[in-house]
């Protein structure tokens, strides 16, 4: 669906953002692109979205190089969700969502109405100006602006940004539910619960240099100490030891009366992040 | 392509409503009508000559001379007279038993105007005949003048200021960011908007021009005012949308406004409605555009082939620089 190959951006002489990022995503992924504040993030999906010209190697989307698509029938095929909520403040989510839909073909669009119950918004507001959302509400209607086209291109930035636990699990199933459906979805996050929960594969960007690629799953294992941490009650004292989990094959290798929990001590994908890149994400 | 700008057009009409431009069009346009018919014709007396004219006539050889003549005593007195005459009054010596004329100079053609129109109202017969120029009655050519002034002061400002306040909400919100990612040709966004206040500004001029300066004479002078309009509206609203585009928030906008008054407006005011001559004026493209609506106005539209050809390049150069920074604004927003 993407390649993207010794791909560079500068925005001035001395401002190199993008220093040769290489990176496939395949249909039907979910890819999280991961970093910092600064790091490239967002330039790098400009230049997917046909914001940003003038980059230097080479990016394809859906199987043709960028420069050669066609504009219009490249933004038929995608959707898009801005880290903000940028809607028509004195128009309602309907009337949002319907002009913002009548710039595709008629027979490619979702019924907005439908898409916003899926999105639970509260049906009152429906016919209200969106000044009077709050910005969970607001983050529901974007989302159902990015998906009302049917896009098989998903673009999605801090997707669960301004909303609240049980909207970020209502988020994080819809967009499991859009690969589900054969879309390629492009996340872009310094979340990384959100990353590791969605992502099939996910890059760590710092400086304009991909620094990490893999699935969650191996990042993790590849970055774990192998180390686990027991926690038991000996003799009436509660006491704590850390082991290689090398050692557990022939069961718990000291004495113990009550074993009280086992913790493996896996990284978490921020741990991993710093490691690589030598700094946190926020 | 007509789906897409009917949307564009359609959500403009509401955001243009929405922020109440309508209303201050029509609240406007009330007001300017009301100004003209109960204040400034009134106020400038359509009754009174077009330039006071002083006579000194010692011997009292002249009989059944207009009453807008002023008699003078003396010679000092005329010169007197003349010297505090602040609109352009004309003086007559009849020391030597024939009419002298006596002025201070000002604009060649209008100086000749000045001296028809000061022996005209001697009533000599035989003697003197005076040039005519126009139909226009003084009262008529006053509604014409204010009504041009109004209507380039109403396109200037408002529309101009009525482009920026819609589109410093659309930046503020970040739509503009999202138009990017629609499968629409960018170029109806900048066309739907300036197409909407063109039609704004022919509507407010059309109908500016029918109440002001009447429907008979509107009839005939419309078609040129209208062509005037839309020049002067299509330039002012892109010069709008480029200092949008380039400009970070509305308060930079008043400033850049500002200068824009000051520095491009007012002189074309002052050297075309009052004595003040500008040697380097005809270097000013508002000039021209401001010459070519009030002699749309006044019945002679402009014919020159280079004024509508310098119009329409500035028109697309216009267009182009407004792309240009519509397309940077677009990648820089977020």
């Amino acid at each position: 669906m993407i390649e993207v190959k010794g791909l560079t951006f500068s925005y001035g002489k001395d401002k190199q953002a993008l220093h040769g990022l290489d990176f496939t995503v395949e249909d039907g992924e979910i890819f999280g692109f991961l970093g910092p504040n600064g790091s490239g993030k967002s330039t790098t999906q400009k230049i997917l979205t046909g914001i940003l010209r003038g980059y230097g190697g080479r990016v394809s989307l859906f199987g043709e190089d960028r420069n050669n698509i066609h504009t219009q029938d490249f933004f038929q095929k995608i959707g898009v969700l801005f880290e903000f909520p940028y809607l028509y403040a004195n128009l309602s989510a309907i009337d949002n969502l319907h002009y913002f839909s009548s710039f595709y073909p008629k027979e490619q669009l979702r019924e907005a109405e439908e898409l916003l119950e899926e999105l639970e918004f509260k049906k009152d507001f429906l016919r209200r100006p969106v000044s009077s959302y709050s910005k969970g509400m607001r983050q529901r209607v974007s989302m159902a602006r990015a998906l009302i086209s049917n896009p098989k291109l998903l673009f999605l930035d801090e997707p669960t940004s301004g909303l609240d636990p049980a909207g970020a699990v209502l988020f994080r199933r819809i967009i499991e539910k859009e690969r589900q459906k054969g879309t390629t979805v492009f996340v872009t996050t310094h979340n990384m619960f959100d990353a590791d929960l969605l992502c099939d594969r996910v890059a760590f960007l710092s400086n304009g240099n991909i620094v990490a690629l893999d699935t969650p799953g191996n990042l993790k294992e590849q970055n774990s100490s192998r180390s686990i941490v027991v926690e038991y009650v000996y003799q009436g004292w509660r006491e704590e030891r850390t082991i290689e989990a090398s050692e557990l094959k022939a069961g718990i290798p000291f004495a113990c009366d009550e074993l009280i929990s086992v913790h493996s001590q896996e990284p978490t994908l921020e741990d991993i992040f710093i490691r690589y890149a030598g700094r946190g994400l926020s | 392509m007509w789906k897409n700008l009917y949307a564009l057009f359609k959500k403009d009409c509401r955001m243009m409503a929405s922020g109440k431009f309508f209303f201050v069009a029509l609240g406007s346009l009330l007001l300017y009508t009301v100004f003209i018919h109960f204040g400034y014709l009134k106020f400038m007396d359509s009754s009174a000559g077009i330039y006071n004219v002083y006579l000194y006539d010692p011997a009292g050889t002249l009989d059944g001379i207009s009453p807008f003549v002023r008699l003078a005593a003396s010679r000092e007195e005329l010169d007197e007279a003349l010297a505090r005459d602040t609109s352009g009054g004309v003086g007559i010596s009849m020391t030597d038993g024939r009419p002298d004329v006596i002025l201070y100079r000002g604009a060649e053609k209008a100086d000749r105007h000045r001296v028809d129109y000061a022996l005209s109202l001697l009533h000599l017969d035989g003697e003197y005949t005076p040039e005519v120029v126009g139909s226009n009655t003084p009262e008529m050519k006053q509604r014409r003048e204010i009504t041009c002034e109004l209507l380039f002061i109403e396109i200037v400002a408002v529309g101009f200021l009525g482009i920026a306040s819609v589109l410093f909400k659309e930046k503020q919100m970040g739509v503009i960011r999202v138009h990017v990612i629609m499968p629409l040709e960018k170029n109806l966004f900048i066309f739907s908007k300036v197409m909407l206040f063109l039609l704004t500004d022919l509507a407010f001029a059309a109908l500016m021009t029918i109440f002001n300066v009447g429907p008979a004479e509107a009839g005939i002078i419309l078609p040129a005012v209208l062509i005037q309009t839309a020049i002067l509206s299509l330039i002012m609203a892109l010069t709008g949308f480029g200092c949008t585009m380039l400009l970070k928030d509305f308060r930079q906008f008043s400033l850049a406004y500002l200068a824009i008054a000051l520095f491009v407006a007012t002189p074309v005011f002052l050297s075309a409605n009052t004595s003040i001559k500008m040697t380097w004026i005809g270097w000013h493209p508002f000039y021209h555009v401001y010459m070519g609506l009030k002699n749309a106005f006044f019945g002679m539209p402009v014919t020159s082939p280079v004024y509508y050809i310098c119009a329409v390049c500035a028109i697309i150069l216009l267009f182009g620089i407004v792309g240009a920074a519509f397309s940077r604004e677009m990648g820089r927003e977020g």
